[in-house]
């Protein structure tokens, strides 16, 4: 056990745990602000710290602390006890495990060792994502079933249901990548992607194969239960479907494990069809090699890009009333971010000038990727705020007739087509 | 009569492809996010406590008020048709007879329980004086204790008419 082990065990885990956990407040506040902007709302943006509002972020932690100091009710007609407990625990866990697999950068090598970059460093990923996808509905269905509460049983059903259906198109479609990538290993994915089809365009999931990135897409957001596929909770017909009866942290769990199964949900279409890690044009020798360059560019972008985002702040983070405390958040802001921009730009001066050893560019290069890929991950998550603020809820026979007679045919197609190329080609 | 055939929508392959629709859907929301993000100045949404609602119009039941005569004596007759006409039966009315020869009665006490009020405005129709208004745009009415929501004559005789009502 060296100690670059131990860091960059340790640094992954953090990294895990910040785009997981860390991520679910800023997701909930990113849905509620994009959710108030689309349909002409303001969205939170009352609460705050002494001023500092960050945009409504505050309303989230406060949320979760209401969450978590509320009275746990459970109703007496709950026989089982112990599953109705333990149902919010599943989707919370494998919600929360299936992220460990997520490759945050390319290998690391330290002193010509390479390190994987995940949090649990294994190399079947896509078999571990799928059976923490399988177990997931077990909470719902258990929670469903334990409730005691024909509501809460017809959603556990429609969850189970959909899943069945959606996972089998989603396996398909995610075999059809494998015959592509010829590996489970997810950083053996990204890499292939890092590459560039006739020197000009990179080898992204998503160019190479469109068909199954459509059907895994649309597989992730059944998936996961978010709108146009939530039937599951289906507020206007059952009430809140499975969560009917939970209180406090019990509903909080489901909550959270929902978030995190969307940042697990996005993370994986960024690591399989959008190139994961990478920067477009820019694969990891790329980047090793013109890292004083990608120095130069951030030191020159950074700068514009704030004083843009400085300007936005200036423009629109104004509370209606004149002497509140909230109209002083605008200068912290500007403050802290002149701040972060002199920080990081010295940092890089003093790289430039006095040059980065091997190691020290490889971990230069390796937090490159992981910001890259937290980017990556914020737009996708985006993406399915947006879908779900647009997109209105399947009925539930058009969602069984989606997944056995539209997707299901295409998925076994193109896994067809993709293997005849496949051999003819011979990759 | 000829028959009339009814062309149906979603036959053709650019609609059961879905995709298009749902693009040109994502299209809309998008534009609408992007404007508001741009300029969250343009959003129509109130800050309520700190701002307050401008379109509350004239004729808007708010908390009632009793008119004044000319010479600033009370309008009110005590005649009790607004109690009468009351469906939930929250006015409390005591007559008593009037001393300064304007009229023949005058209310004593006149009390409206705005816990038991629906906003009806049947008082204001029965009234043959035209003496009890609802006129004061007041729309929200917060005390901390039951008998505080019990107006007496005093404080309905306070309200003035909305001002600037549109």
């Amino acid at each position: 056990m060296s100690t670059a082990l131990i860091s960059i065990v340790i640094f992954n885990i953090i990294v895990a745990l910040i785009v997981s956990l860390v991520f679910v407040p800023v997701l909930v506040w990113m849905e509620r602000r994009v959710a108030g902007f689309i349909q002409d709302r303001l969205g939170p943006n009352r609460c705050h710290i002494g001023g500092l509002r960050l945009g409504g972020l505050v309303q989230s932690f406060a949320d979760m602390i209401k969450l978590v100091f509320k009275e746990d009710y459970v109703p007496n007609s709950v026989k089982e006890k112990m599953l109705f407990r333990l149902s919010p625990a599943i989707v919370f866990a494998t919600a929360y495990l299936s992220f460990m697999v997520i490759p945050f950068a390319d290998d690391l090598n330290i002193d010509g060792k390479s390190y994987i970059m995940q949090a649990l460093p294994i190399e079947f990923g896509i078999l571990w994502i799928l059976a923490f996808a399988g177990l997931g509905v077990y909470g719902l269905m258990l929670g469903g079933w334990a409730s005691n509460n024909k509501y809460s049983l017809l959603g556990g059903i429609r969850a189970a249901a959909q899943v069945v259906s959606y996972e089998a198109v989603m396996g398909l479609s995610l075999i059809s990548m494998l015959i592509v990538y010829g590996s489970t290993h997810f950083g053996d994915m990204v890499r292939f992607q890092g590459e560039l089809i006739w020197g000009i365009i990179p080898a992204w999931g998503v160019i190479i194969q469109p068909v199954a990135a459509i059907l895994f897409i649309v597989t992730a957001f059944a998936e996961t239960n978010r709108s146009p596929f939530d039937i599951a909770e289906g507020e206007s017909e059952i009430v809140g479907g499975f969560h009917t009866e939970y209180s406090a942290m019990g509903f909080g769990l489901f909550f959270v494990g929902e978030y995190i199964a969307m940042g697990v949900a996005s993370a994986l279409i960024v690591t399989i069809f959008f190139g994961g890690y990478q920067i477009p044009w820019l694969n990891t020798a790329a980047l090793y090699e013109h890292i004083n360059m990608v120095f130069m560019v951030i030191i020159v972008v950074l700068p514009l890009v704030s004083y843009v985002f400085a300007r936005w702040i200036k423009k629109n983070n104004v509370w209606h009333k004149k002497d509140d405390v909230r109209n002083k958040e605008t200068r912290w802001l500007i403050i802290g971010l002149i701040g972060v921009n002199i920080l990081v730009i010295f940092t890089l001066l003093l790289f430039l000038l006095f040059g980065l050893e091997e190691n020290g560019i490889n971990i230069s290069v390796a937090l490159l990727q992981v910001m890259t890929f937290v980017v990556k991950l914020l737009m996708v998550n985006f993406f399915f705020i947006w879908v779900r603020w647009t997109l209105v809820r399947f009925r539930y026979d058009q969602l069984q007739n989606l997944a056995w007679k539209v997707l299901l045919p295409i998925a076994i197609a193109n896994i067809f087509i993709t293997g005849i190329f496949v051999v003819a080609l011979g990759v | 009569m000829g028959i009339k055939i009814v062309s149906r929508y979603g036959n053709t392959l650019k609609e059961k492809l879905y995709l298009p629709a749902v693009i040109s859907g994502l299209k809309v929301t998008f534009s609408h996010f992007i404007t508001n993000l741009k300029d969250t100045s343009k959003i129509e949404t109130i800050c309520y406590p700190e701002q307050l609602p401008k379109d509350i119009t004239s004729r808007y039941r708010g908390v009632h008020r009793l008119k004044k005569r000319e010479d600033n004596s009370i309008k009110c007759v005590a005649c009790y048709m607004c109690a009468t006409a009351c469906p939930s039966e929250c006015i409390f009315i005591e007559a008593v007879e009037r001393e300064d020869n304007i009229d023949e009665k005058m209310p004593k006490k006149f009390s409206i329980d705005l816990l038991e009020c629906i906003f009806c405005g049947a008082c204001a129709e029965a009234c043959p004086c035209d003496a009890i208004a609802m006129d004061t745009g007041i729309f929200s009415f917060v005390k901390t204790k039951r008998e505080d929501f019990v107006l007496d004559i005093d404080i309905l005789l306070s309200h003035e008419p909305m001002k600037g009502g549109n």
